[in-house]
């Protein structure tokens, strides 16, 4: 074991050091700021911004987990959706009222169905597996497309689970020590789910940046990178896809299990047509936006992906002329779906290395101060 | 590089502060307004600059799969509200439905989302469209004491306190649509083509209910969306040999329905739920199948009608064409109208105060534009529940395309109905 030499952060005299959690002193900072100043962020922000945000923070463990598969190991996936819905049925199944109309165990312990929820998740997505050793790229896309089509009628058809459509059921109740987070106290039910989604984040983002550096992570590269040389290199192909898929699916679980539980109510519609097509191709906008193959790319990517209706909806207010009044054309409502799909646009044209690529930028820029150029 | 840290602790430290001192505003009264979106400022385009003013939220679908209806709908409570504080507004106060538009594009989510950025700044909710969107932002703990006019006729709002429903449900219509085909047309086959969910199956289930006691068969034929996709449901018709078929589906499913059977060679007679009706189908190539065996039951008067607020409302409208969806926004209103107008004599202008006031209302004056029966909320789902369907025969050329054809009646089966749950529950 050898020691650091002061002064010189980037002078690494071990392997371990190269490969620690957090391997330079202005990662270990910037990683403790960030959590610091997204914790006290409830206190400052309005709690409309908060629910979005919140949702983001729910959304960023999805993303962590299709980062794994696709960014880490390289293995497209458009099913994303249909394992976060299978996670979000598993959690509201778990806690669910026995005695309600939907399906439901009366387990409120928050851990277990957050839990279960992944964990079923991850059994369908080791389920799903083996196609991946036989298909890779666009068509292991195509074919992952089928689960949100398969999921979305399944789902929708088995009304003592989903509700049936356009009725829906009950999401889980998120009670932590006897307090129903979602009823105000000396915190809005905003700030309390906010919290609870930003642990559950941080435990995930850990993890996964875990699992980044162990042997699993390397072994998900080499096959990305290349499957057949990994194969030859002694990477065995099945195993460490299977693994993919398993801790993938198991973060979409945990996502799905608490995506709803600021609303307390889904229809099945949300995984069902073009919502589950949707949701999935969201996932992968948020690693492509974020920075494919980082976890806190992943992270910027789900919380731009969710503010971007937000952003939408405000730019029309900059242009006076356009009416208000939803009968008359064109109006701000027909401006914001507009915008929306031009962000989306104008983002990918101008800036295709994701947030990550911008910190990216920043960090070097700053890094070689003053001769920056 | 210990100096750093320290430096980054000290800094994140003084940032924590700054932020945690600026506080987040909240719903702290302002200038002695009573309840959250209740102002002693006029309103934004105040006909009398001295009144204060009650801003009303509308959350609907404008961009959707539903905005033919939201769009109308949110349109007609506009000119509503434009028309009431035009003639002296509610108390010392004018009441506003044009600052809180927001579009949910049918989806519960955005529904919620948009909700919970209005909902300091509204007092009631004017118009919700979507049954699930509703009831998610119900479950929002800021929404305890709102009152909410719903843009759905389910029969679940009935159970729902906070809800203030208008119309006959479409269960019960369905109800009255069986009745009627038993006791005038001598049913003996009763079908119902239907979407899955808060409305179709509500309107199914009723049909099945009525058909059970009154000794009809009954066919389900669930379908889903889409004028393409209804071969299915044609095929099922015709199979069902059906004497009446009731319909719960949207404009462009009953075109397919319709003239698909008639030209299958089907007999009997269509009687579709308000949703399924838009004067543009008669120009449709379904057109003449639609006006030889198509009847809309609905619970409002038609367009045409002479009362007050028909001519009020007509003239609102100027030379746009007829919508029943703009009808359906003003009438809407004056549930909400009396509610406030209580609230403000009981003198408690706050939402627990205008929920107090709507669930003690026990009758609306409407000025002709709501059914008989309608406004009456202190008592149960059963004492709640408008009971009369009038059936409409549709005609190139008159008002919203639709003429009368069966006066307002109640069949014996609805009339001794015992609404204990939502009829879609039971399906």
């Amino acid at each position: 074991m050898s020691t650091r030499v002061k002064g010189r952060p980037e002078l690494y005299t071990a392997y371990a050091q190269d490969m620690a959690f957090l391997n330079t002193r202005s990662k270990q900072v910037g990683v403790l700021v960030v959590v610091i100043a997204a914790a006290v962020l409830p206190l400052t922000v309005s709690d409309d911004l908060l629910k979005i945000l919140g949702t983001g923070l729910v959304l960023a463990i999805g993303a962590i987990g299709l980062n794994l598969l696709t960014g880490f190991a390289g293995q497209v996936s458009l099913g994303h959706a249909f394992f976060v819905a299978v996670g979000a049925y598993t959690a509201s199944a778990i806690a669910g009222d026995p005695d309600g109309r939907a399906l439901g165990l009366g387990i409120t312990f928050v851990p277990v169905w957050i839990i279960g929820a992944g964990l079923v998740a991850a059994l369908a997505g080791a389920i799903v597996a083996p196609l991946a050793t036989r298909l890779r790229g666009l068509y292991l896309a195509v074919v992952t497309l089928g689960l949100v089509i398969i999921g979305g009628y399944a789902f929708t058809e088995w009304k003592d689970l989903s509700g049936g459509a356009q009725v829906g059921r009950d999401a889980p109740k998120p009670v932590v020590l006897g307090a129903d987070l979602t009823i105000d106290g000396a915190y809005t039910q905003e700030q309390k789910l906010y919290w609870l989604f930003l642990v559950v984040l941080v435990i995930c983002a850990i993890f996964a940046r875990n699992i980044a550096r162990s042997k699993i992570g390397r072994a998900f590269a080499a096959v990305r990178d290349r499957d057949v040389a990994a194969g030859v290199m002694g990477v065995e192909l099945s195993k460490y896809k299977l693994i993919a898929f398993v801790l993938s699916s198991f973060y979409a679980g945990v996502c799905g299990s608490l995506l709803f539980v600021a609303n307390g109510h889904f229809g099945p519609e949300r995984f069902s047509g073009g919502h589950g097509l949707l949701l999935s191709v969201q996932f992968i906008a948020m690693i492509l936006i974020g920075g494919v193959a980082t976890v806190s790319g992943s992270i910027m990517g789900a919380l731009l992906i969710a503010l971007l209706p937000r952003i939408a909806s405000e730019l029309p207010s900059f242009l006076p002329f356009i009416t208000t009044a939803a009968n008359e054309h064109p109006n701000i409502f027909e401006i914001e779906v507009a915008t929306y799909g031009l962000l989306i646009i104008v983002f990918l044209l101008f800036e295709p290395r994701g947030l990550f690529g911008i910190w990216h930028r920043v960090r070097t820029y700053w890094k070689s101060f003053p001769f920056s150029y | 590089m210990r100096r750093t840290i320290l430096r980054a602790t000290a800094a994140m430290a003084a940032t924590a502060l700054v932020l945690t001192g600026c506080g987040r505003g909240g719903g702290d009264d302002e200038d002695g307004a009573t309840a959250p979106g209740v102002t002693k400022e006029p309103c934004p385009d105040a006909v009398d600059q001295d009144k204060g003013c009650i801003y009303l939220g509308t959350i609907s679908d404008l961009t959707g799969g539903f905005k033919a209806v939201g769009v109308p709908l949110t349109a007609g409570g506009k000119a509503f509200w434009q028309h009431v504080n035009e003639n002296g507004g509610i108390g010392d106060y004018e009441v506003d439905v044009t600052k809180y538009v927001k579009d949910n594009k049918y989806d519960p989510e955005t529904h919620a989302q948009v909700f919970s950025e209005i909902k300091g700044d509204v007092f009631a909710i004017a118009q919700s469209l979507g049954t699930v969107a509703t009831e998610t932002m119900l479950k929002d703990n800021d929404s305890k004491d709102l009152v909410v006019i719903p843009a759905t006729l389910g029969s679940n709002w009935y159970f729902e306190d906070r809800v203030l429903e208008i119309g006959t449900s479409y269960c019960g219509e369905a109800m009255n649509a069986v009745d009627y085909g038993v006791d005038e047309l001598g049913a003996k086959k009763v079908a119902a083509v239907h979407f899955p969910g808060d409305y179709g199956d509500d309107a199914a289930v009723g049909a099945k209910i009525a058909a059970e006691k009154r000794g009809a068969t009954f066919t389900d034929i669930p379908t889903g969306p889409g004028a393409d996709q209804q071969a299915a449901a044609v095929q099922a018709v015709m199979k069902s040999q059906a004497d009446v078929v009731v319909v719960a589906t949207g404009p462009l499913e009953l075109a397919a329905v319709v003239g698909g059977a008639v030209k299958s060679g089907f007999k009997g007679k269509f009687i579709g739920s308000i949703p399924t009706w838009n004067a543009a189908l008669l120009d449709s190539p379904a057109g003449p199948a639609i006006e030889a065996s198509y009847l809309w039951a609905t619970s409002f008067p038609l367009w045409d009608t002479d009362s007050e607020g028909f001519k009020a409302m007509r003239e609102a409208n100027g030379n746009q064409p007829p919508n029943a969806y703009f009808a359906l926004g003003w009438s809407g209103g004056y549930i909400m109208k009396t509610a406030l107008e209580k609230a403000v004599d009981d003198g408690d202008l706050t939402r627990a105060g205008l929920l107090k006031a709507a669930t003690s209302m026990t009758s609306v004056d409407s000025e002709g534009m709501l059914p008989e029966g309608s406004g009456n909320y202190a008592g149960d789902a059963n004492e709640a529940a408008v009971r009369v369907t009038q059936l409409a025969a549709p005609k190139k050329g008159s008002g919203s395309g639709v003429t009368e054809s069966v006066d307002f009646f109640t069949g014996p089966t609805l009339k001794d109905y015992d609404f204990k749950e939502a009829c879609y529950l039971q399906k």
